[in-house]
């Protein structure tokens, strides 16, 4: 892909940044835009060479309370907002959406946070690894119940969801008898008996692949007879091709492409993602590096146009706010906004876009910005306005619409909007005009800030 | 001259009394609702409850005569002889007295076999099979919101459809309506800087200004413009509907229930309410089911009875309609670990005074699996939505709703006024 096919801009930089990551501030802006596409890329996907030596020492010194589930949901909220690694936190992210696993059901604090780590680990390695690290989590076990298999009338749960939701997608063509197939084949594949039980809160599962309960008989998986295993059925799955390539591959890079580019992957881009999916071994990574490097990538319609998850929309707004939090407000309003971490409602989880939006998770929405930009305390979710206009001219409405505009990354909103956050500025308590003056910033720039967190605008990304 | 959606919108805005908002559409009925229906039907409300995860029909309605029962049901199956009989074949699980309670003053359809041809035995399939009224999947919109496009589009009422749901269920997405949806009338309001109360109607203009939609053709900005603009609407009238109202029903714990009451709630203060959906999870019960099974069902069964009771209470129930729908039943044979994988067709529930009590359907044949080892379909589910939107919401046109004309499975009253 030659560089010179993507007109690298600031506005460009600041685009791939909100996708890649969660936002940024002017200064990581700046910092990626210098760097170039190639480089920018390279930074975001390497990202091992950035060290988080600091910000892990940080973030353990905040003692979140790791055995709760809001412990775990502010630990991750807090490395999506403040980590070095935005891509890393973006990539566990994703497959935290992908991978559902609901903290109602698998019950144990540390398995679900386990999960979460493994997703990291592999978070841009070799997706084979994922799959097979993933049919063998113990929350995941629990959560589909393949840890309840047995040889006699197995347990279908887990084997039709990694088909379905997790490997090749519903419209793949796979059969029911594929199904009840690979079931057989992941049986064994269970808990260390004893390892979960209440009396260390279901905390101390164990993955233990038990030969006993085993279906050792043949199985016919896509059309290969063998006397399959667990492993065995993966790669079967992940073997699988048509005329367009890998199905895996296919159904993948097609979801990577909605999440960072837009629902509607043309068959072009799918079918180039693909092939260095193949090409690359199944590497999410090189996925990704060609994936940020596409023209397509970078096109108008494209830009703006993805409908922030409420885990995204509470990050973006406190990390682009440059804003401190312990993210008790942000993990205790993501139920209301139609997205509660570590717990969703079925295998699939919410549908992704416009999905989001109702208004019901607008207000939810909406209150959590409120109490963002209304903290005045000095713990909890806030952010300082002061801090926001220093260095900067701020002696017209208009001129701090404009800078707030552009640190919210929100100067797309119609020239209506525009003009209403400046008569916004521009009125008294009585509705008259006066002149905005920096003797309102608690009111004024506060009220702004809420008003632009929930516009149209803000909502994208 | 109607007013249009956006008048209603400013001349309602937060910040204005309530006694002077309410009356605005109810005075002034602009909505063509009435004026395209029956005008028997302009009154009443149907409540859907969707059924979350797959429910077992079989440990629902039990067949409970059928000698194969307790063979394909070895593990988990209802004890026979404890079951509440509706006939000689069937019988509810002993834990829905409620339900036989209804059953018993005639208030009860039973819809048995109820699915589509060529079940896809996916939850996400089927359930966007069942939200759309459309096994090709085609459709984008939900059955009750193509009506709501037909039938509320350009009414200034925001409140005629609405969700009791965290999400925006697929039934009731439209083109045209943004239809509200909440779980909590307290926080389902913008809120503003409590430090500042002087500044919140600026605060609110400029809320309304930047939610306002551009253009004809909806963007996905214009649309998130219309959710602001319709949720500063709803939430007006919404934060009202409480006045006046105690409940009259012994509601169960549980979301469900607090669902149902909200309904109640809204129903009681007449604010013109048509469609409103009620959710409930947990039944995708593939292992453990034996434990899990039972307090669902009784829940459904308890907090159904309550709103009833809650509706007689305030001489509402007359105009209440509830349909039950859950996307798929489960497999005849339990499996080895206490619960039961996907199936296809199950029993589903209509309740309220316009029924016509009975058993719509034979019981399950298990002696007649497909390859799967599943249930056949009787009733096809486009028949039982067809049903409700001729008998029950009057639409003078069903097949334009639903795409074809299904057989009236004739469970409602036709003459019912």
């Amino acid at each position: 892909m030659s560089e010179s096919a993507v007109n690298w801009t600031r506005d460009v930089a600041a685009h791939l940044l909100r996708r890649a990551g969660f936002g940024g501030t002017p200064a990581e802006i700046d910092d990626l835009f210098q760097r170039g596409l190639t480089g920018a890329v390279g930074r975001l996907v390497d990202y091992e060479a950035i060290d988080k030596s600091a910000y892990e020492a940080a973030l353990a010194a905040r003692g979140y309370n790791l055995l709760t589930t809001r412990g775990i949901q502010q630990w991750f909220l807090d490395r999506m907002a403040f980590s070095p690694r935005p891509l890393e936190e973006k990539m566990s992210y994703f497959w935290n959406l992908h991978w559902t696993s609901g903290i109602s059901k698998v019950r144990g604090v540390t398995l679900m946070l386990n999960q979460n780590q493994t997703m990291r680990q592999n978070a841009v390695g070799k997706f084979d690894d994922l799959v097979v690290k993933i049919s063998q989590d113990p929350a995941m076990l629990v959560w589909l119940d393949n840890w309840l298999s047995k040889p006699q009338r197995g347990n279908e749960n887990y084997a039709r969801e990694l088909l379905e939701l997790f490997t090749v997608g519903v419209e793949s063509g796979y059969t029911q008898t594929d199904v009840t197939m690979v079931a057989r084949a992941l049986t064994g594949w269970t808990l260390t008996a004893g390892s979960y039980t209440k009396n260390d809160n279901y905390n101390g599962a164990t993955f233990f692949d038990n030969a006993a309960l085993h279906d050792t008989g043949s199985k016919t998986i896509l059309g290969q007879t063998g006397n399959w295993n667990g492993y065995d059925a993966i790669n079967i799955i992940l073997n699988w091709s048509d005329a367009e390539g890998s199905k895996a591959g296919q159904f993948i890079t097609a979801k990577l492409w909605t999440f960072f580019g837009h629902a509607s992957p043309t068959d072009d881009v799918v079918s180039q993602l693909t092939a260095v999916w193949t090409s690359s071994g199944r590497s999410i990574r090189e996925v990704l590096r060609a994936l940020f490097t596409m023209p397509e990538f970078y096109e108008a319609h494209t830009a703006k146009k993805w409908v922030r998850s409420p885990v995204e929309y509470a990050v973006a707004a406190i990390r682009m706010l440059e804003g401190q939090s312990d993210f008790a407000a942000a993990a205790s309003s993501l139920a209301g906004m139609g997205q509660a971490l570590f717990n969703p409602s079925d295998a699939k989880g919410p549908d992704w876009g416009l999905d989001w939006m109702n208004t019901g998770t607008l207000f939810a929405r909406a209150n959590f910005a409120n109490t963002l930009c209304t903290n005045r305390g000095t713990s909890g979710t806030r952010f300082d306005p002061n801090a926001l206009l220093s260095g900067h001219d701020a002696s017209t409405a208009s001129r701090v619409v404009d800078l707030l505009a552009a640190r919210l990354n929100v100067t797309d909103a119609p020239p209506a909007t525009r003009l209403s956050w400046i008569d916004y500025m521009n009125r008294d308590d009585a509705g008259n005009r006066v002149t905005w003056t920096l003797d309102n910033v608690d009111k004024k720039v506060r009220g702004l800030v809420h008003l632009m967190l929930t516009s149209p605008a803000f909502h994208l990304a | 001259m109607p007013i249009s959606r956006r008048d209603f919108l400013l001349k309602s805005a937060g910040f204005v009394s309530v006694s002077a908002m309410v009356p605005r559409w109810a005075v002034k009925d602009a909505a063509n609702f009435e004026e395209s229906l029956g005008a028997e039907a302009a009154g009443r409300t149907l409540v859907v409850l969707e059924l979350m995860g797959g429910n077992d029909g079989l440990n629902t309605v039990v067949p409970y005569a059928d000698s194969r029962y307790p063979q394909l049901r070895s593990r988990i199956g209802i004890s026979v002889s404890s079951v509440l009989q509706l006939d000689s074949r069937l019988g509810l699980n002993p834990v829905m007295s409620s339900m036989m309670s209804l059953w018993n003053s005639n208030r009860l359809a039973l819809l048995e076999n109820v699915g589509y041809p060529n079940s896809s035995l996916s939850h996400f399939s089927s359930r966007d099979i069942w939200h759309t009224a459309d096994p090709t999947l085609a459709q984008r919109r939900g059955w009750l919101g193509r009506w709501a496009d037909e039938y509320l589009a350009g009414d200034p009422n925001p409140l005629k459809c609405a969700a009791i749901s965290q999400t925006l269920p697929r039934t009731l997405l439209s083109d045209k309506v943004q239809v509200p949806s909440f779980v909590n009338i307290a926080t389902y309001s913008y809120q503003t800087d409590g430090k500042f109360p002087g500044d919140r109607t600026n605060q609110m203009n400029a809320f309304v200004a930047e939610s306002s939609p551009e253009y004809e053709i909806p963007t996905t900005v214009d649309t998130l413009g219309q959710i602001g603009e319709d949720a500063i609407s709803s939430s007006n009238i919404l934060q009202t509907v409480s006045t006046g109202y105690v409940s009259m029903g012994n509601y169960p714990a549980g979301s469900l229930a607090s669902g149902l009451q909200l309904c109640a709630e809204i129903i009681h203060a007449n604010i013109g309410a048509r469609i409103l959906y009620v959710t409930y999870g947990g039944f995708d019960n593939h292992a453990t089911e034996d434990q899990d099974h039972d307090p669902l069902v009784q829940n459904v069964s308890d907090s159904i009875k309550a709103f009833f009771d809650d509706l007689d209470g305030h001489g509402k129930s007359h105009d209440v309609l509830l349909m039950t729908w859950s996307e798929f039943g489960r497999r005849a044979q339990d499996n080895a670990s206490n619960g039961t994988d996907h199936g296809t067709s199950a029993p589903h529930f209509v309740v309220g005074d316009a029924v016509v009590k009975g058993i719509y359907g034979s019981p399950p044949d298990l002696t007649n699996l497909d390859s799967n080892g599943n249930l056949h379909i009787e009733n096809d589910f486009r028949s039982y939505y067809g049903t409700v939107l001729a008998d029950w919401l009057k639409v003078p046109d069903v097949p334009n709703i639903l795409g074809a004309t299904w057989p009236n499975l004739g469970f409602l009253n036709k003459s019912y006024v």
